[in-house]
């Protein structure tokens, strides 16, 4: 069985036309294996985004291959006519603030995506429960996202991603909105998770001190990525 | 499953009750709109079936007493009785009158007849206190909505009337209510003049003014006899115009509430219109309220059939409620009216049927903005 997450080979990305036109990513190749937290590095406007779309399946590459584990996806054109099934069945994804459901409970915002894939309610909110027991916050179950702390939140958050056994979780500035000693517990917690959970995390950043917690650095310079 | 126009429901409960409520107070407002036009229609043809006769006849090129004036002279009632297929006749009159009651002036419409004649408008099944009219003079049966009790007493010219009876739902095509007076009573009321006006009459070489003149002859026929046949012998006769009770019917609904009518349909197309853009504004700004959460949901893979369901069972049951308070509203309110609303079953069906079509295309512009929402939104900061 191989290690392999994300695979992406001679990926381009170009946006307009004529006078418009803007390169942003150039024969970007390289790949993330299981297991493995990858920060995604570069100044604002460089295409980390952009990047992140593309691996999630959201914006269209120019052209270019992407596999998501041993899957093909993407080959000068999506490999699949719905997308959306790829993110929901594959990707976890972690944004800056938590942005869970607010009319949803906190067992409802992780098992919807599960059930929306063709899990049974039982199994859904038993692996939601086991993932509420994993981040310590069991009893929160009934709660309403207004209910929480903005930790419990980003905790919850990063439940959700976990809830549809991902093999990939994409994490856009997780630490952007919290202080220095919650930003390492985050870091942290995700870097635990990779290992234990087995999945490949790449994460948007700015900030340099999460660097030593990653096992890679990716950086865009000069449209080109580069891995430290 | 979760249901997401569920949860998302009874998180702003309140919110969305008293929004409903709101369309609700709307949507009862079209329901009483088609209350007093289905009133008038029953207004205008209480007088007609209480009569319950078959033929009007009245004053040459006028279209009788419910639309215009007309006068003809008693005693053509028994030239119409001498005809073989004519059953019955009578002459009756009808006068708007003003009623003094506790200091203020009710607006009524009285209906003169013939006390020992063959016809009686007066329907036993709308009296509901006291008896119908026994004598020539002094007596008068009221509407129970003008407030008059049984033996009071009403100043009208020069005579003190009684009240023997109160009826119950009679009124004029004009929605005033209705009271019964005999017909000589009536002739008095109308045509009688006081001493002055007679001496002014006489000193401009006025005399005789006849006082036996009446505002319609109404007749039944006989068994056997086609109504139209005998309006049309009827019709050949000088200065006279014949209505069947249908004709007079359509005379009744075209010519008398049929602007009101119109008017009011105007109102209830207007109303359901502007109901229509209430509930897509709503459901537009409850979209919006979702849009960062409609992203997220989009981006995780949601699919749109999802999302859009949401929204159209949210938009659905705001309808339902709406419809449900608009009901509700309405028959709380019905009787307030001066007026008579007729709240009918089959029209708060089609109003459903309405609010449901209403509903789904309010719901468009709400899916117009999921299926446009941009899952990139969610992220990128």
């Amino acid at each position: 069985m191989s290690r392999q997450a994300i695979k992406v080979e001679n990926l381009y990305k170009h946006f307009g036309k004529d006078e418009s036109f803007v390169d942003v990513i150039q024969d970007a190749s390289f790949s993330i294996n299981k297991g493995e937290l990858v920060a995604l590095v570069a100044p604002s406007g460089a295409g980390k985004t952009t990047l992140l779309l593309m691996i999630g399946c959201v914006e269209n590459p120019s052209s270019g291959k992407i596999w998501l584990g041993d899957e093909k996806v993407y080959d000068n054109k999506w490999l699949t006519g719905e997308t959306r099934k790829i993110r929901r069945e594959k990707i976890g994804f972690i944004f800056q603030s938590h942005y869970l459901i607010p009319f949803l409970n906190i067992i409802d915002n992780l098992t919807l995506l599960p059930q929306t894939n063709g899990t049974s309610d039982k199994v859904a909110q038993a692996k939601a429960r086991e993932l509420l027991k994993y981040f310590e916050i069991s009893d929160k179950e009934k709660a309403m996202p207004s209910q929480l702390s903005g930790g419990q939140n980003q905790r919850v958050a990063i439940a959700r991603a976990l809830a549809n056994n991902p093999q990939i979780i994409l994490a856009d500035e997780p630490t952007a909105a919290l202080d220095m000693q919650r930003s390492v517990d985050v870091i942290k917690m995700l870097k635990k998770i990779a290992l234990e959970q087995d999945v490949a995390i790449v994460m948007v950043t700015h900030d340099d001190r999460m660097l030593p917690y990653c096992d890679k650095i990716m950086k865009i310079e000069n449209k080109t990525i580069i891995f430290e | 499953m979760i249901n997401l126009a569920k949860e998302d429901i009874k998180h702003t409960l309140g919110k969305f009750i008293v929004t409903a409520m709101g369309v609700g107070m709307l949507l009862g407002i079209v329901l009483i709109m088609v209350g007093v036009y289905r009133g008038m229609m029953a207004d205008a043809e209480v007088l007609l079936n209480d009569f319950n006769v078959d033929l009007w006849v009245v004053q040459e090129n006028t279209l009788g007493p419910f639309a215009e004036s007309s006068r003809v002279h008693e005693d053509l009632k028994y030239t119409l009785k001498s005809i073989q297929s004519i059953d019955k006749s009578e002459a009756v009159t009808f006068q708007n009158m003003q009623l003094p009651f506790e200091n203020k002036k009710i607006s009524v419409m009285a209906v003169g007849f013939d006390v020992y004649g063959d016809i009686n408008p007066i329907n036993p099944a709308r009296l509901i206190e006291g008896r119908v009219l026994e004598t020539d003079h002094y007596e008068i049966v009221v509407t129970d909505k003008t407030g008059f009790k049984l033996q009071d007493k009403i100043t009208l010219g020069r005579n003190i009337y009684t009240v023997v009876g109160l009826t119950h739902g009679t009124v004029s095509s004009g929605g005033d209510s209705l009271v019964y007076v005999s017909l000589k009573d009536a002739q008095e009321l109308q045509f009688s003049y006081s001493n002055k006006e007679i001496q002014n009459d006489r000193a401009r070489g006025i005399i005789n003014k006849d006082s036996h003149m009446v505002n319609a002859i109404i007749a039944t026929t006989k068994a056997g006899y086609s109504v139209d046949s005998v309006a049309e012998d009827i019709r050949k006769w000088q200065h006279k115009s014949v209505y069947t009770r249908e004709q007079q019917k359509i005379v009744l609904t075209k010519n008398v509430v049929e602007k009101a009518s119109k008017q009011i349909g105007m109102f209830t197309a207007i109303l359901i219109g502007v109901s229509t853009i209430i509930i897509a504004l709503i459901i537009y700004t409850m979209t919006l309220e979702k849009m960062k959460e409609i992203s997220i949901m989009k981006l995780m893979g949601l699919p749109n059939s999802m999302i859009i369901k949401m929204i159209v069972e949210e938009t659905l049951l705001l309808g339902v409620l709406a419809f449900i308070f608009g009901n509700i509203f309405s028959h709380l309110i019905d009787d307030k009216f001066p007026k008579r609303i007729v709240l009918e079953i089959p029209d708060a069906w089609m109003l459903f049927g309405v609010v449901i079509i209403a509903s789904i295309f309010a719901s468009f512009i709400g899916v117009k903005k999921v299926i446009n929402a941009d899952p990139t939104a969610a992220i990128g900061g």
